[in-house]
């Protein structure tokens, strides 16, 4: 496993670098000058100019590029010019929301997706396993704002049974913290927990014709120690490829849903800094999106080796 | 499928059927299976109320009328906004954004990101050079990438076309390269090579015929992905910005007055709906049509 990770580091290495400089790059190709918009609308020439010197706007890209990323290294995040206040402070006030929504939606994908999986993929009844794969081609196609947008009408205005607007920590409050926060995680968690039991009924159904199986089944084993302890169990490494795969998905999916239910969580902070063109603080979560996705991905692969000896990692 | 309706061009037109390119034939056979028929009628009648909207509703979109956020009535069948605007007449002209970007958006996309999958014919490292960028562009997830795009651009139409254009690149590039490397080990290729047949000719003669197929299909389901960036950068306000209505834009605004009028969000939520259901039904149609060979 080490030689794999030790194999792996140029790619990432590459994806991460190329991504800093698109999160550095981007932000700074827009219209409009910080110092001008900090300095207010009838400023001197000379006191926007005191700005950009005391902020280090005017020195060359490379070297601003090169200060952030050697900051990075040393765990400082920057500063937001307009809020006058270190990054990851302000991080760190909203990453206790969205890391609430996203472990519990997470939660959701494994729990609705294997067990909807488990269930077309071992039903023999015809019906059954059209009427489930019906529900989940639904569900794969509607996309998370329009479960959110309904799950608000029907269980916030309609029926006033959960709140839809805003959050109380979980960990403040645990009751009232899951209130808030059920709603959004699962509205966040259907679409990729449908795709996460079409990929593994798919496998299940597959699996099902190994020879392994109809050994299973003279030897007299029932039907549900072949589902659980056969089929399920060398279908299993394609769900937990496809759970990695979502997370990416789960986490540009909760900007919408944050917005939606009034969650003041990272992806707000994300569009609110794009709004105020504060890009010291966008360039950070930028980077920190991109991170994410390719930590989950490597560790896909990890734990599929773990579980299927019959993969051999880095080759 | 045999109870279903015959349309005239069945009966009638066997000789131009013949002189018809047989992959454009194959294609049109996805449009005459159920599916095809009830995805296609949907996106017609979609593209047509869209098209017809400054027709029939020539006042345009702006008109305020003397009451605000009332329900779905008889004389405003999605009821009324927060200015006495009539909700059906601005989700009409927000159809015609959404429509307008992905029509543009996707084709062009699939288009250049093909070209783009195909840069290994130049040279090999050239096609591996490209295909790794575009992996860099895979680590964006939609969203994320639509951000970056509005803070360098302002909110508006370009900023959700370059998004849209630029998320579809990646799987149109991956499968022309993949078709292109598919083709490169057969064996009636390395003939072809042998005999002096450049690879320009296996590129439009073998390459390109086998790869349309996958994106032909690939484009219809991006169309889908392309409303839902739409709809999605607009809810969290970093789409087309107001007075202009498109459907998210629509969705942003009914989010506002969920509990005044709950029936806000439920006219431009049920178009966006049937456009992508008009989409997946046509991908799904088409996609029958071209392994069914």
């Amino acid at each position: 496993m080490v030689r794999f990770l030790i194999r792996k580091i140029p790619s990432v290495v590459f994806v991460l670098f190329a991504s800093s400089i698109v999160a550095f790059a981007l932000p700074r190709l827009a219209p409009g000058d910080v110092a001008v918009t900090l300095a207010g609308t009838d400023s001197t020439a000379a006191a926007i100019a005191a700005i950009r010197q005391e902020l280090g706007l005017n020195r060359p890209l490379v070297v601003q590029y090169w200060d952030w990323i050697v900051g990075l290294f040393q765990g400082n995040l920057g500063e937001s010019y307009l809020l006058r206040r270190s990054v990851a402070s302000l991080i760190g006030d909203r990453l206790g929301s969205t890391l609430e929504l996203a472990a519990l939606a997470t939660l959701l994908v494994i729990l609705i997706g294997t067990t909807l999986g488990v269930a077309v993929g071992s039903t023999r009844r015809r019906w059954a396993r059209a009427g489930l794969d019906l529900v989940n081609s639904f569900f794969i196609a509607i996309p998370s704002f329009l479960t959110g947008l309904a799950l608000i009408l029907v269980f916030g205005v309609l029926n006033r049974w959960l709140p839809v607007s805003g959050e109380v920590s979980f960990m403040a409050d645990p009751t009232i913290g899951f209130q808030f926060l059920i709603l959004p995680a699962f509205a966040l968690a259907l679409p990729s927990a449908a795709v996460v039991a079409r990929l593994l009924q798919a496998e299940m159904l597959a699996v099902k014709n190994e020879d392994y199986v109809d050994l299973a089944l003279s030897k007299g084993a029932s039907a549900t120690r072949i589902t659980l302890r056969h089929v399920l169990r060398n279908s299993v490494g394609t769900a937990v490829v496809a759970v990695g795969l979502q997370i990416g998905n789960l986490l540009a999916g909760a900007v919408i849903i944050e917005a939606i239910f009034n969650r003041n969580g990272l992806g707000q902070l994300a569009v609110s800094s794009v709004q105020t063109r504060d890009f010291t603080v966008l360039q950070v979560l930028i980077l920190a999106v991109v991170f994410v996705a390719v930590i989950c991905q490597i560790l896909t692969e990890v734990v599929l080796a773990g579980l299927d000896p019959r993969i051999k990692l880095g080759e | 499928m045999a109870d279903l309706p015959l349309a005239p061009s069945d009966v009638a037109l066997p000789e131009a059927r013949r002189r018809l390119n047989p992959t454009l034939v194959r294609y049109l056979s996805a449009l005459r299976t159920p599916k095809g028929v009830v995805g296609l009628s949907i996106l017609v009648l979609m593209g047509l109320a869209a098209l017809l909207a400054p027709v029939l509703f020539p006042g345009g979109y702006d008109q305020q009328g003397p009451q605000a956020l009332t329900g779905m009535s008889g004389k405003h069948i999605f009821g009324v906004d927060e200015f006495g605007r009539d909700i059906f007449v601005r989700s009409l002209y927000g159809l015609r954004i959404d429509l307008s970007l992905i029509l543009t958006a996707v084709p062009l996309s699939m288009a250049v990101g093909t070209l783009l999958g195909l840069s290994g014919v130049i040279s090999e490292r050239l096609g591996a050079a490209v295909q790794r960028l575009l992996d860099v562009v895979i680590g964006f997830p939609g969203l994320i990438l639509g951000i970056c795009l509005v803070a360098i651009l302002q909110p508006g139409w370009p900023a959700l076309f370059l998004t849209i254009l630029i998320s579809g690149l990646p799987t149109a590039g991956r499968l022309a390269r993949g078709a292109w490397l598919a083709q490169q080990s057969r064996e009636y290729v390395l003939a072809a090579r042998v005999l002096g047949v450049s690879r320009w000719q296996l590129l439009v003669r073998h390459v390109l015929p086998n790869a349309m197929d996958a994106i032909v299909v690939n484009g219809a389901v991006w169309m889908v992905v392309g409303v839902y960036i739409e709809a999605g950068l607009s809810i969290v306000g970093l789409g087309v910005q107001p007075p202009t209505p498109s459907l998210g834009v629509l969705l942003n605004n009914g989010l506002r007055f969920v509990t005044q009028s709950p029936t806000y969000i439920v006219g431009p939520a049920l178009l966006l709906l049937l456009v992508s259901v008009g989409f997946s039904l046509l991908s799904d149609a088409l996609n029958e049509a071209v392994n069914r060979r």
